[in-house]
């Protein structure tokens, strides 16, 4: 096959295309940027929201490296000391204290129950963007007592009924407000609202915090107990290293990195994911063939005798070949690059609208990559869709081509 | 130029045999302008299909230019077709989606011995002598009959064959296109000593032929020069 054939098959592709049925390449070509899109779109949402779910929770759950009591135990007693063990290691960042507790809150004339969250503030800081996430008033300090930061969410809005709110609330908590925890072990206290925030993070917003000098009084436990310790690594260093640099050096507790919890949390929601991709996937692959297959297969059928007429004057089969080989390589190239520009202005789209719940907030979450694999699965499909049929017409013998 | 020998083909359809040629034997010089008549259903698209290398007959020998042309591959065969041969057809069958230029340079262009410029001289060339050297970038489809016919025979001897076939080439023409047409091929006959093998089934194209080879029955009945040619 010499540069002339190729170059007569190209033209004789290119003119089928610019001066056969518009309507048809154009068609032909929606069909397969649809199914460009509809391969990757699915699988990047998912990953947005596996993405926002992530960051969510390393941002006020758990950190990086997350260190719990070890089996049997409710709380990580030697609190100080692991922590200074913790803090000392390479690669870490900062590692602070949990402790939480449930209240019932009384504002007015609300009562809810809901998590009362104890944190070192200034330690936190280190750990979680949760200081930067004031909407009004401002974030603890380390030794402040009788003042919480609450979420916005649960301080409500007091301009929606009681009977018309989406979530319980307090019904309009402001800051300098008061309310009233009780711990249920008879420890009942009035605390002052110093700052209110969102962080979209349904866990948190629905949660009061507090600092870990204000719960040691609530509950003497937390004055030398974690209930767990969040570890932000330092950049540079992976999550594993901390983790069995922890493990080795003395650390008895239970260590698990983010990766470990959200592989047992999510474990299962992700291989649901995987098989809804990989059926987006196929699916996207079986139209894309399906259509290029029929679409070479009419074209040929239609051009049998004028196949005939080419091979007559001395074209040869290879460069008739090519001929529907490369209006299948310019249709699906063509398509694939409608399906990049539809894709990135979903994305773009999202980007500036996400999806937001509660929990998460969802973006299409696209590497090159995956824009680059899925380009080159859907264009091997498109080529061995239109090659099978072109393949076949080619190899006709001249007689019954022409006869067609 | 063209010996044929003892040339046989029998189609079978089930238990049904049509020799729909017989044992012919011909001798065609260079230069010939040779006419293919017969009834209908005589052998002469066959005849011509064997010659013009579509087809392998059941029997019987066919050497052009010394080369045993059944003895050739596939491959070899088109080349041969590219290279020696040209072909005009009864419906015209030019690709509609090329341009006039586009469609009498395709055979040009997969020649390794040309170039560029060359086709191009050769594509102007044979259009200006078909008269339509001015319909270049028209689509078949913007033409007449009688054009199209003209652009195919245009096709057929721009890379300079040592034969050119036509079966029945103004089978679909009226009398006015049909002679515009022969008269192109009695010209080209003339001007380029082209050699010519043309079947035909109207009678009054024989004034156009030299020699007129009669088929019947996939046989030939009768082969001689004709007097009343001009
Ligand atoms: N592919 C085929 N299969 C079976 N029989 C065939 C085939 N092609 C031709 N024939 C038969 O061979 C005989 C000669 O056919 P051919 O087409 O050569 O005739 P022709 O002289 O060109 O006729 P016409 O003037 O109608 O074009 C006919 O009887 C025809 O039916
Ligand atoms: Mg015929």
């Amino acid at each position: 096959m010499g540069k002339k054939e190729l170059r007569v098959a190209f033209l004789l592709a290119l003119r089928s295309l610019q001066r056969g049925s518009r309507s048809s390449v154009i068609l032909t070509i929606l069909i397969i940027g649809m199914c460009f899109t509809n391969m990757i779109f699915l699988p990047g949402l998912f990953n947005g929201i596996g993405q926002s779910i992530t960051k969510q929770v390393v941002d006020y759950e758990i950190g990086n490296v997350l260190v719990s009591p070890k089996s049997g135990e409710r709380y990580i007693s030697d609190m100080d000391a692991t922590l200074d063990l913790i803090n000392g290691m390479p690669g870490v960042e900062r590692a602070t204290p949990h402790f939480s507790k449930g209240a019932t809150l009384t504002y007015r004339k609300r009562v809810l129950g809901a998590t009362v969250r104890a944190i070192r503030p200034n330690d936190e800081k280190l750990i979680s963007p949760l200081y930067t996430k004031m909407v009004a008033g401002s974030y603890l300090g380390d030794a402040d007592t009788g003042e919480v930061i609450i979420g916005k969410p649960l301080a409500g809005d007091a301009s929606v009924k009681e009977k018309d709110e989406f979530q319980a609330s307090l019904g309009g908590v402001r800051v300098g407000d008061s309310i009233t925890m009780d711990y249920g072990n008879g420890y009942v206290k009035d605390y002052r609202v110093k700052g209110i925030f969102y962080t979209g993070w349904y866990q948190s917003d629905t949660a009061v915090y507090v600092s870990y000098t204000d719960m040691a009084l609530a509950d003497p436990r937390a004055a030398d107990n974690a209930e767990y310790i969040t570890v932000k690594i330092k950049p540079g260093y992976s999550e594993k290293f901390v983790k069995d640099e922890l493990q080795q050096y003395g650390v008895s507790e239970k260590v698990q990195t983010t990766a470990d919890l959200l592989e047992k949390s999510m474990g299962r929601a992700l291989q649901s994911f995987a098989i809804i991709n990989m059926v987006s996937l196929i699916v996207g692959i079986i139209i894309t063939t399906v259509v290029l297959f029929i679409v070479i297969t009419i074209k040929t059928i239609n051009s049998r005798r004028q196949i005939g007429i080419l091979k007559a004057i001395g074209v040869d089969k290879e460069v008739i070949m090519h001929n529907y080989g490369f209006q299948v390589v310019i249709m699906s190239v063509l398509g694939i690059l409608f399906g990049l520009v539809l894709t990135l202005l979903m994305a773009a789209y999202l980007a500036a609208h996400p999806i937001v719940t509660p929990e998460w907030s969802a973006t299409l979450y696209l590497t090159p990559w995956d824009l680059v694999q899925n380009s080159l699965i859907l264009f091997a499909a498109s080529l061995v869709a239109g090659y099978v049929p072109a393949y076949q017409v080619s190899r006709e013998d001249i007689q019954s081509a022409m006869r067609a | 130029m063209i010996q044929i020998s003892d040339l046989t083909k029998i189609y079978r359809m089930g238990t049904v045999e049509v020799r729909a040629l017989d044992g012919v034997t011909l001798d065609i010089a260079k230069g010939e302008f040779v006419g293919i008549m017969g009834a209908s259903g005589s052998g002469k698209t066959t005849l011509l299909h064997m010659l013009g290398l579509l087809d392998d007959p059941t029997k019987g020998k066919i050497n052009i230019e010394g080369t045993d042309v059944l003895a050739l591959s596939d491959y070899e065969k088109t080349m041969f077709r590219l290279y020696k041969l040209g072909y005009v057809f009864q419906d015209y069958a030019l690709v509609p989606d090329l341009t006039v230029m586009e469609n009498v340079s395709l055979p040009a262009m997969l020649r390794k011995d040309r170039s560029e410029e060359q086709i191009r001289k050769d594509s102007d060339f044979v259009l200006e002598r078909i008269g339509l050297l001015d319909r270049c970038d028209h689509l078949p489809r913007e033409l007449s009959g009688g054009q199209q016919q003209r652009v195919s025979i245009a096709r057929a001897i721009v890379n300079k064959p040592d034969i050119l076939f036509a079966d029945e080439p103004c089978a679909n023409l009226d009398t006015e296109n049909s002679r515009m047409v022969l008269d192109l091929f009695h010209d080209i006959n003339e001007e380029m000593k082209q050699t010519i093998v043309m079947v035909s089934h109207e009678d009054w194209h024989k004034e156009y032929f030299h020699r007129i080879v009669r088929l019947k029955d996939g046989k030939v009945v009768s082969d001689g020069t004709n007097p009343s040619a001009h």
